[in-house]
């Protein structure tokens, strides 16, 4: 068999195994190539394997070819086999990334050797650690060019795993302040109570583009991360929601059912010391300074 | 029954009826249930004092007495006793309802606690006789008082009755019967009071009050969440409510559509009201806090008004509120969240209220602390081991949290009313200089002596006293005004902890 010959039986495997992503079994691979007898098949199917071109796997008792990527090829050159297991587990874990633990529970490696092939491998710019917000300690390994999933980064409310508590005020103030002005719609609306309840709310898709025109955000807001925003408002008893009926959420501002209650107006109802003031002792109500200072305001 | 509510009622006993009933109260308030006996060995009083101050109290309801073989024991109503601080309420109430004259009867008999319907309009009549602004006749005093009582703001008090072989009585309870007064005899009444025979004694009747109060709260809170129309439906149902339903019940009877549309259309200044009735319900059905709810649709929709449910709405609006004031806007967020998700653990808190973990912890702790949220501790397996990680669910429990604020209210009340005595005994000299000036002044007017004698009285208090005493007037006024809106606030609490 000439040289010409068995590259152009290698282009066809590749080709066959490129168009189909999830692989393709001995026998389908066998009806690509039906010039070759199996011994021939077998050779060339070895050789790229040996080249690193294709991987083989075992699925459901019979065996698969899968193209190798791109990245995994670099790799490949100037890598020992340990580290081709480790990056194949980082590989593994996608954006989520993995913990250094559950690398060395499943590569058996021995933890003085892992540190260094993370090294090298975080040296070659291959992978790269990110830390997780919900634990500061916590170290994740992920491939270089992928984005870390919400869960690990937080979204768009951290900044370097610090949670942005002002930017989240800005943008609540701002979504309420949208929903005020359509709020008076539903107060004696010549349309009716129904027109005008409609016209009160706003959907998060609304507020998303709103918010997007204001440019106050440097980050792309998507309209989860506004829902969220809404949802603060909700819990803070500026806002209700409801569904629509074609189940997008719909927002609304209402206003508290009553007016600040008697005790919120006297100095006892904010005072912190009001668990310690009796009649007698250190604080009592007869000299107490907040109240002289309230009865002259 | 608390300490703080027991140190709020010897305050109110002192300010209204002074230090000898105040210790009466406070020793029944103290003890419950207790002898004339008991009472003057742990008081120290006479025995004459001791049956004054419970005659006092029996007399304004505050206390009442029940016999057990032979023996009389007295207990002291502590609600009954804040009640005393809401009387400017009931007249305000009646008078912005009913106009002066109705104002006029439930002072004068709240006053007396007790009295018959002749003397009570004769001395209203004989006091205000001079009284031209106020232009009282006998017969416009006689009509309201038959209103007041057809409308069951005033009631007959309970008649006592002897018990075979003993000497105790009994009081029962009568049904009010609306009085057939006759002007004439009333006119000859008030020439001669001592000729009055009249002996069927009435008394007001607090719980029809509180009904108008919480129907207020509901109509307000429905024109602060929808609009003007949509707290005039909510008063329309309420007084359909009132013809078919009990008066506390927790959910109203239904009221049909037609019979509400019919009453609608009479209201002729809201055009908007009659066109859209049906919308304003389903408005308020779906957006009104669930203050009402569609109970059928038998002749074109049914209605019902959930007053339990309306007062659990306005009661959490009140704690959020109270929060909101004591612990920051933030607090209340995470207070409304665990209210909302019913259970929820402390990551989920930092998730869903958007705050920095540190900070939310914090004000979790913080609400914790103060006993306006619960924590529930879960364990997977009984045995307690360091390395599992317990799971703590936080809750709140409305009923313990309503008893937290209204702890708070006693004990606001309370320092309030200290702090009144306290600035009144501070300005005594003054206060009381000016109290004589005044009766002075009066009595050389009403002996109509020139003007300049009455200015040169007038000018026994000096500048500084008189600016003094504007602002001591000033300041009691703004404790007044406090102290009723703390009283507002205790009705609501009050009214959620009726609903058992």
């Amino acid at each position: 068999m000439s040289a010409k010959s068995e590259d152009a039986i290698q282009d066809k495997i590749i080709n066959a195994i490129k168009k189909i992503p999830k692989g393709i079994s001995a026998a389908q691979m066998a009806a690509v190539v039906p010039e070759l007898s199996s011994a021939e098949l077998v050779g060339a199917i070895n050789k790229l394997l040996q080249q690193g071109l294709i991987d083989l796997y075992k699925q459901n008792g019979t065996l698969i070819y899968k193209l190798k990527n791109q990245s995994t090829q670099q790799i490949v050159k100037g890598a020992d086999n340990e580290e081709k297991v480790v990056y194949n587990l980082i590989e593994e874990a996608a954006n989520k990334g993995i913990w250094i633990r559950e690398i060395r529970n499943q590569s058996n490696l021995s933890n003085p050797q892992l540190t260094k092939i993370l090294k090298s491998l975080e040296s070659k710019k291959l992978i790269k650690a990110v830390k997780c917000v919900n634990a500061s300690k916590k170290k994740v390994y992920m491939l270089y060019n992928l984005e870390p999933d919400r869960s690990i980064s937080g979204g768009a409310w951290y900044q370097d795993q610090d949670f942005e508590s002002e930017f989240v005020d800005i943008l609540n103030r701002q979504c309420l302040r949208f929903l005020q002005q359509r709020a008076d719609k539903i107060r004696n609306n010549p349309r009716g109570p129904i027109a005008g309840r409609t016209q009160s709310y706003a959907t998060a898709v609304e507020v998303q583009k709103y918010i997007t025109d204001l440019g106050i955000s440097k980050v792309k807001l998507e309209v989860e991360d506004v829902i969220t925003i809404l949802n603060t408002l909700v819990y803070d008893g500026k806002a209700e929601s409801n569904v629509y009926p074609d189940g997008s959420k719909v927002y609304r501002a209402i206003e508290s059912l009553i007016p600040p209650p008697g005790l919120v107006q006297v100095p006892c109802g904010v005072c912190p010391l009001l668990h310690k003031c009796y009649s007698t002792g250190l604080i009592t109500p007869q000299d107490c300074k907040y109240m002289t200072e309230w009865l002259e305001q | 029954m608390s300490h703080q509510l027991g140190r709020l009622v010897s305050q109110i006993l002192q300010r209204y009826f002074g230090e000898i009933v105040e210790k009466v109260g406070n020793d029944l308030f103290m003890y419950g249930i207790k002898p004339i006996g008991m009472i003057m060995k742990t008081t120290g009083l006479p025995r004459t004092q001791v049956i004054e101050s419970l005659r006092t109290l029996l007399k304004f309801d505050l206390a009442k007495f029940e016999s057990t073989s032979g023996n009389v024991d007295y207990k002291l109503l502590p609600d009954n006793v804040l009640v005393l601080i809401r009387y400017p309420r009931y007249l305000l109430q009646m008078k912005s309802k009913y106009g002066t004259e109705a104002e006029l009867i439930v002072e004068e008999l709240l006053q007396r606690a007790a009295c018959s319907a002749t003397l009570l309009l004769v001395s209203i009549a004989n006091k205000y006789k001079d009284d031209t602004e106020k232009n009282l006749t006998i017969v416009t005093l006689k009509d309201t008082f038959i209103s007041l009582a057809t409308a069951t703001y005033i009631q007959q008090a309970p008649v006592a009755q002897l018990k075979d072989g003993s000497d105790i009585p009994d009081l029962v309870q009568v049904a009010s019967i609306v009085p057939d007064l006759d002007t004439r005899l009333l006119m000859q009444a008030m020439v001669n009071p001592a000729d009055i025979k009249d002996n069927v004694y009435w008394k007001v009747n607090y719980d029809r009050f509180h009904q108008d109060f919480t129907d207020e709260i509901m109509i307000n809170a429905m024109t602060r969440r929808i609009d003007d129309d949509a707290g005039e439906v909510m008063r329309l149902l309420i007084q359909e409510m009132y013809l078919s339903s009990s008066a506390w019940a927790e959910e109203s009877n239904v009221v049909a559509l037609t019979d509400l549309r019919e009453h609608a259309s009479r209201l002729k200044d809201r055009p908007l009201l009659q066109q859209h009735l049906e919308h304003y319900l389903k408005v308020m059905e779906e957006n009104g806090a669930g203050f009402i709810r569609r109970a059928g649709d038998a002749g074109g929709g049914q209605y019902s008004v959930q007053v339990k449910w309306a007062a659990r709405q306005l009661v959490e609006s009140v704690l959020d509120h109270v929060v909101t004031e004591r612990l920051g806007s933030k607090a209340a967020r995470i207070f409304r969240l665990i209210r909302a998700k019913k259970y929820i653990e402390e990551e989920d808190i930092q998730k869903n209220a958007m705050l920095p973990n540190k900070e939310c912890k914090q004000l979790t702790y913080k609400l914790l602390e103060e006993h306006f949220v619960s924590v529930q501790p879960m364990r997977k397996s009984q045995q307690v081991s360091g390395t599992q990680k317990g799971i703590y669910l936080y809750h709140v429990k409305l009923f313990d949290v309503v008893h937290v604020c209204r702890e708070m209210c006693y004990r606001a009340l309370h320092n309030l009313s200290r702090a009144r005595s306290q600035l009144v005994s501070v300005h005594a000299r003054a206060l009381d200089k000016q109290r004589r000036v005044r009766t002075i002044v009066h009595g050389m007017r009403l002996r109509s002596e020139p003007q300049k004698n009455i200015d040169d009285v007038l000018e026994t208090l000096t500048p500084p006293e008189v600016s003094l005493l504007a602002q001591v007037e000033k300041q009691l006024k703004q404790l007044s005004a406090a102290e009723l809106e703390l009283d507002r606030n205790l009705f609501i609490l009050n009214w959620y902890l009726v609903y058992p």
